[in-house]
């Protein structure tokens, strides 16, 4: 690994990893302190309308039975659309520095100037992304504990349920990169490659929800990658996704290597 | 030794041909004129050396070494700079020279700020501050810093002072005289005339010239004025083949020389003239008539 290009890599994206940590963070915290203070109304007033409860399922991507209970409430802080699209924004923009960013801004010319391979080149944003990834996610969780924190007529959510979650979301977060990287090997512009990746989020997320309410959408559900990220069910029967958090791992790997195959055996032009 | 050396090299773009069946071959420690106009295939060229465009028929070996397999191996002792130089903005100088050094596992900086002396620049400027000549400079002194055993520059010389080319100039032939290699694409007449000893003339992606400035200069016009000590018939002049008069007034004859000047020089030591000058070889011309698209290929 080439010092180097990491050092390169890290100054230009730490501001925008902090910003998408501390917004994630805020957001976490917010929803742990809110969601549980007023579960209760919401519980009434949720079991009271069947549309609303739908929305709900819709939302979570699982039936959520006849009871609300904490397990729901919890998870609604990890699959809210806003944090949702925090993860893949984040994903999108870091996964598509290289080698569309580069080409679409100029500097890989000066970049591929130096003696570094191409692999190499890819090797190094990875890195660069999974541990920007771990920063984003894992300031999520400290703000989700600390909004439990707040909540002092409740007692603090276990540890354990929300490391399996944010692995998982790890795992989304690594599959919406490997997707990032495919589409930014193919692309000369950025903006094309980022709207790309966006439509394609935007159909997973469309697809996962109307699978809930739309009969006809549920056997094609497994085409979303959000199908593979359910924290209610971890939070509500505790236990690993192991299959979910393997298919999201190989997904990524195999387009991060089908990005990686492509820039290695692309021609670079800008001009 | 040759450092660079293309087989029948070809590059197209779909239907579109970028550099066609191009052979050259760049001897160590020359600094190499490559010449054309715009859209010729020059920065074509360059990136199928770099390793940045895969040939589409025929070869190209830098240091003995395949460019599109091997690149990256070849970027070591390579210094590059672009003709369209993009820079990272929010870098500076010396950040660009701390990076770049930790990429290439040597102190860049102690050389780095020595040359930003030379060129009057500012190191702790970020480059979106810069102006488009200290973006080149900088652009420079990345591709200097190392002191490569080749050096590839696309039209260098844009967008610096004429004191800046004439350090860039100088650093150049150092570097030449120290063994260096320099790839120097132009469409500059002025400055590959001034600064290199051999040149290819590339149009519409073909090699139409590639010689050495000596052997260019031999076949270029020359300007030539000759005053007779004494009034001569023109027809009892047996002027060589190589001159050709077209201007005739009292004793005072001008001409166009095309071919050596020893000839010439031979010619006239036999006829009564009083007075004899040779104008310096004009290669803008022959430049030109090599551009032009109706001049046949080699």
């Amino acid at each position: 690994m080439n010092r180097g290009l990491l050092i390169k890599s890290l100054r230009e994206v730490w501001i925008a990893t902090m910003l998408f940590a501390l917004a994630l963070m805020v957001l976490e915290a917010i929803f742990a302190y809110v969601l549980p203070t007023f579960a209760d109304q919401f519980s009434t007033f949720l079991l009271q309308l069947e549309f609303a409860q739908r929305m709900l399922q819709a939302l979570l991507g699982t039936d959520i039975g006849d009871q609300i209970g904490p397990g729901v409430f919890s998870s609604m802080a990890w699959v809210h659309p806003a944090v949702l699209a925090i993860i893949a924004a984040h994903a999108t923009i870091l996964s598509t520095r290289v080698p569309v960013g580069e080409i679409d801004r100029g500097t890989i010319d000066v970049l591929l100037g130096l003696p570094v391979s191409r692999w190499g080149v890819y090797r190094c944003e990875l890195v660069v992304f999974l541990a920007s990834g771990l920063v984003v996610i894992g300031m999520g969780l400290a703000g989700n504990q600390l909004g439990a924190l707040l909540l002092e007529s409740k007692p603090p959510s276990a540890v354990q349920p929300l490391l399996v979650v944010v692995i998982n979301l790890f795992c989304l977060y690594f599959a919406v990169g490997g997707l990032g990287w495919l589409v930014s090997s193919l692309s000369d512009r950025r903006g094309k490659a980022v709207a790309v990746v966006f439509t394609i989020l935007v159909g997973s997320f469309l697809l996962n929800f109307l699978a809930q309410v739309w009969p006809l959408a549920e056997p094609v559900s497994f085409l979303s990658v959000l199908n593979y990220y359910q924290p209610m069910l971890i939070l509500r029967d505790g236990g690993w996704p192991v299959i979910d958090m393997v298919v999201l791992t190989v997904l990524g790997v195999v387009l991060w290597v089908a990005g990686g195959l492509c820039f290695a055996r692309r021609d670079i032009c800008t001009v | 030794m040759s450092i660079i050396v293309t087989e029948q090299l070809t590059r197209r773009y779909g239907r579109r041909i970028g550099i066609e069946q191009v052979n050259l071959e760049v001897p160590e420690g020359v600094i190499f004129g490559f010449l054309g106009p715009n859209g010729a295939g020059k920065t074509t060229m360059i990136r199928v050396l770099l390793g940045f465009l895969r040939p589409s028929a025929g070869s190209a070996r830098v240091f003995g070494l395949d460019c599109w397999r091997a690149g990256h191996r070849i970027k070591e002792d390579v210094g590059y700079l672009p003709g369209d130089l993009r820079l990272y903005p929010s870098m500076t100088g010396t950040d660009m020279l701390r990076i770049f050094g930790s990429v290439r596992r040597r102190d860049l900086l102690a050389p780095g700020r020595g040359m930003a002396e030379l060129f009057v620049l500012d190191l702790t400027v970020a480059v979106r501050k810069m102006s488009r000549g200290m973006r080149q400079k900088l652009g420079l002194i990345l591709a200097l810093a190392h002191r490569p055993r080749l050096l590839i520059l696309d039209e260098p010389t844009v967008s610096l002072d004429p004191l800046m080319r004439q350090h860039l100039m100088q650093q150049l032939q150092e570097l030449a005289s120290a063994g260096h290699t320099v790839f120097f694409s132009s469409h500059n007449l002025s400055e590959v005339d001034r600064l290199c000893d051999r040149v290819a003339i590339v149009r519409d992606g073909r090699i139409v010239a590639n010689e050495s400035l000596e052997a260019l200069r031999a076949g270029a016009k020359r300007e030539v004025t000759i005053r007779w000590a004494r009034d001569v018939n023109p027809r009892d002049v047996n002027v060589p083949e190589i001159l050709e008069i077209h201007h005739r007034q009292d004793r005072l004859w001008q001409g166009t020389l095309r071919g050596p000047v020893p000839v010439l020089v031979r010619w006239i030591h036999s006829q009564p003239i009083e007075d004899l000058a040779i104008g310096h070889p004009d290669l803008e011309s022959l430049f030109r008539r090599y551009y032009q698209p109706e001049h046949s290929q080699e």
